[in-house]
């Protein structure tokens, strides 16, 4: 299976999506990196490695739909999942609307993260 | 030197008999052993050849004195012995040694016709190499002797009725007796007993009889000087040729030390996998989740303690498919039935949730994982985890009737900003116990099954769920008819308490507390709960605030006093990073928190909390470091606070 091992980036800044995050995609067959904003997934090196980006939507700095506009600008097509606590029902048609595969509220089940993380990489 | 044979008196030299036969000087002469005769006057009488040849006489000899034989120059006081021989008629034997050959020298009478003894035969047997090959036997011996006697291990070697021959120095030393005590002793007396046994007799006595087989045995005697010892006798079996008896030589290999080192060995191991059975037995207690396995060609299942608990069957009752089939809900069956199916004929993962009906009537959801492989027979069996996921159910239900609880409120009174910052609160830990009891499930059902991996996740689900479990409460708090009636608080006591609950956060992060108690501060009238929340929150802002701060002290300062004599105010003062003075306002909006832990529910809630009691909460920058939050409440009640709850929240926003 080619999608095995692929890189899977997640975004966020509550710590404890990125203590629990990373190792059920681990544990689901996926390479993972975690940063704790936006701006600091910007600097780093798995920008070009990234296959599919789990992203929140709130964070204080660069917020997730910003990040997903500059990502555009910048002409990096990483396909994004973006998961968010806030069950407001402007933001989904909006990120899907802006080219995001798919928003998941939070909780979400792993068979919508596993479903929503595969079509993020038949994307590429 | 040789003299040709026959050119002297026909080959006797010397020899003047006259009457013998020529075939007796022939057959002396055939005689590879010296002969020489000698005279009552010790003359030389005659010789033969091999004398002529091995001696080196010459004819010249004859006649003259014995003593002239080189070989017999270093012979003392050989004409005394030829005397001594000629008086007494009785032959004698002497070692000679000549230079590097040796010679027994046997000196017999010589007797004439008459029965004269007129003489002696002196015959030479060259005892050269024979002499060496007892020497080197000898030195052999010895050398065997110092082999044997430097080795460690007691060697003993028994006679065919198992008695003691002779040991090696190990073996005497060993049992303490000397090499004259031991000798003949039978074995069994040996060590008070201690080999009076039956198979060693048995084995040694078949060895005796011809067997080459032996079974070593072990035996434990008590030893005088070295205690309580554990040996293991050896044999092999000893034969000479041209020895009709057979023996045997026994090694005592002392196994003690090593016996020991294995008992501790295994003691070790046995303790770690005690440990490590320990340890799943307590993840699967902690995450109630059970493992099992089952054979797909014989349904044979077996269950893990916890998977007997979920199911509340009795661990000593076998495990069946019809057993699942009893408690599996009614509804659910059906799949179930189809996920076996599916599972035997192919093999594949399986992952399904489904439920239990126990017989109280009682349902139990349960989230279950089984990967298949093949055994060591090339059978399918399956290796799988089953979590007991009620209790999340039963939160998310509590959430979700919170949330809809909450739906209502927030449209009779339209507090919807406090409905999405709480919904954010409640989501937030939700979220945390989905993905990590999905990871603990996935790790306990890997093979080897991940226990520190998955105790670590059940750790954090349990966190996680705490968390939860603080939001109810305290929308509960926030919300029931009930916490909103009014009681008298002790503004000091609420804050020592937050302050109590906070001491391991504070300590952690490495903050310093200055409280500083107004001593006559009047209760407040207001709810003890909700009061408690805005300070906490108020307190974990400011610890959030200064998380960063390492080039000054973290101070917190948390004061209680008496404002304006109708009010009581509390004061949190932290060196942090600070607020812009524009920024100010913006603190209070709904989604604008820093998500600190997610302890807190934001300032927005604890303006409306503060609000509900008819007082004020703001924020201001410090003139130095950091900033400060503070709130009033009034002394005295003032309106009903049910209904000014709603209108305070509402003017928040």
């Amino acid at each position: 299976m080619m999608v095995l091992r692929s890189l899977v980036s997640v975004v966020d800044d509550d710590e404890s999506v990125r203590e629990s995050l990373p190792d059920l995609l681990r544990e689901l067959g996926f390479a993972v990196q975690a940063f704790s904003s936006a701006e600091e997934f910007l600097a780093s090196d798995s920008l070009d490695r990234t296959r599919c980006l789990i992203l929140d939507v709130a964070m204080p700095g660069m917020s997730g739909p910003e990040l997903q506009r500059e990502l555009a600008r910048l002409r990096h097509d990483i396909p994004i999942v973006f998961i968010t606590a806030h069950r407001d029902e402007t933001t989904r048609p909006r990120v899907l609307a802006e080219g995001a595969v798919e928003c998941l509220f939070k909780p979400f089940s792993e068979t919508a993260l596993l479903g929503a993380v595969n079509a993020a990489l038949r994307v590429n | 030197m040789t003299a040709p044979r026959g050119t002297l008196n026909g080959g006797w030299t010397g020899f003047q008999g006259g009457q013998a036969t020529t075939d007796l000087i022939s057959i002396l002469d055939t005689v590879d052993v010296p002969i020489v005769v000698v005279r009552r006057d010790s003359m030389i009488d005659c010789f033969n050849q091999a004398a002529a040849d091995v001696l080196g006489l010459s004819p010249a000899a004859i006649g003259r004195g014995a003593r002239d034989i080189p070989v017999l120059a270093a012979f003392p006081r050989m004409e005394q012995r030829c005397s001594q021989v000629i008086t007494s008629g009785v032959e004698s034997r002497v070692d000679v040694r000549d230079g590097s050959k040796r010679f027994v020298v046997r000196i017999s009478p010589y007797t004439t016709g008459d029965r004269q003894v007129s003489g002696t035969v002196l015959t030479f047997t060259d005892v050269t190499a024979f002499r060496a090959s007892i020497d080197q036997a000898i030195y052999e011996r010895e050398c065997t002797k110092a082999i044997l006697n430097t080795v460690a291990e007691p060697l003993v070697v028994l006679s065919a009725d198992q008695r003691i021959q002779s040991g090696n120095r190990a073996f005497y030393t060993m049992f303490e007796v000397s090499r004259d005590e031991a000798h003949g002793v039978p074995l069994s007396e040996l060590g008070n007993g201690a080999f009076a046994l039956a198979p060693l007799r048995q084995q040694l006595g078949d060895m005796l009889a011809g067997s080459q087989a032996f079974q070593p045995v072990e035996v434990d005697l008590d030893l005088t000087t070295a205690g309580q010892r554990t040996l293991l006798l050896d044999a092999r079996p000893l034969s000479f040729p041209g020895h009709a008896e057979r023996r045997v030589l026994v090694t005592f290999q002392d196994i003690t030390a090593h016996k020991q080192a294995a008992a501790a060995k295994d003691l070790r191991s046995e303790e770690e996998l005690r440990r490590s059975e320990a340890f799943l037995a307590e993840g699967q207690r902690l995450s109630v989740t059970g493992s099992f396995s089952w054979k797909a060609a014989t349904d044979e299942i077996t269950w893990s303690e916890q998977l007997y608990r979920i199911f509340e069957v009795d661990p000593n009752v076998p495990v069946t498919l019809g057993l699942f089939g009893e408690r599996v809900h009614p509804e659910d069956l059906p799949l179930f039935d189809d996920r076996i199916d599916r599972a035997r004929s192919s093999g594949e993962e399986i992952e399904y949730e489904y439920r239990l009906q126990m017989p109280d009537r009682s349902i139990k959801y349960l989230h279950m994982v089984a990967r298949g492989f093949l055994d060591q027979a090339g059978e399918l069996e399956y290796i799988g985890a089953v979590q007991d996921v009620t209790q999340r159910r039963l939160w998310e239900e509590a959430l979700g009737q919170a949330r809809s609880d909450l739906a209502h409120v927030a449209r009779v009174t339209s507090l919807g900003v406090l409905t999405a910052s709480i919904a954010h609160e409640v989501n937030q830990p939700l979220s945390g116990i989905i993905t990590n009891a999905s990871t603990c499930l996935r790790m306990l059902a890997a093979n080897p099954p991940n226990i520190n991996g998955a105790l670590e996740t059940a750790r954090r689900t349990i966190r996680d769920a705490n968390r939860a479990s603080d939001v109810i409460t305290r929308l509960r708090a926030l919300f029931s008819k009930k916490s909103t009636k009014s009681e008298s608080v002790d503004l000091n006591t609420v804050t020592r308490e937050v302050i109590a609950l906070s001491v391991h956060r504070l300590r952690r992060a490495r903050v310093i507390l200055r409280p500083e108690f107004a001593d006559d501060l009047p209760p407040v009238p207001g709810d003890r709960i909700q009061l408690q929340q805005v300070i906490l929150n108020l307190l974990l802002n400011a610890l959030d605030a200064m998380s960063e701060v390492n080039d000054r002290p973290r101070q917190l300062v948390i004061r209680t006093e008496r404002d304006e004599g109708k009010w009581a105010r509390v004061t949190v003062q932290d060196t942090g990073v600070g607020i812009e003075p524009q920024g100010v306002a913006r603190l209070f909006e709904t989604f604008y928190t820093t998500k600190s832990g997610g302890m807190g529910i934001g300032l927005s809630v604890s303006r409306s909390i503060i609000e509900s009691h008819h007082g004020r909460l703001w924020a201001e920058p410090n003139d130095g470091h950091g900033s400060t939050f503070a709130f009033t409440i009034p002394l005295t009640p003032s309106g009903s606070p049910a209904k000014a709850d709603v209108e305070h929240a509402v003017g928040t926003s």
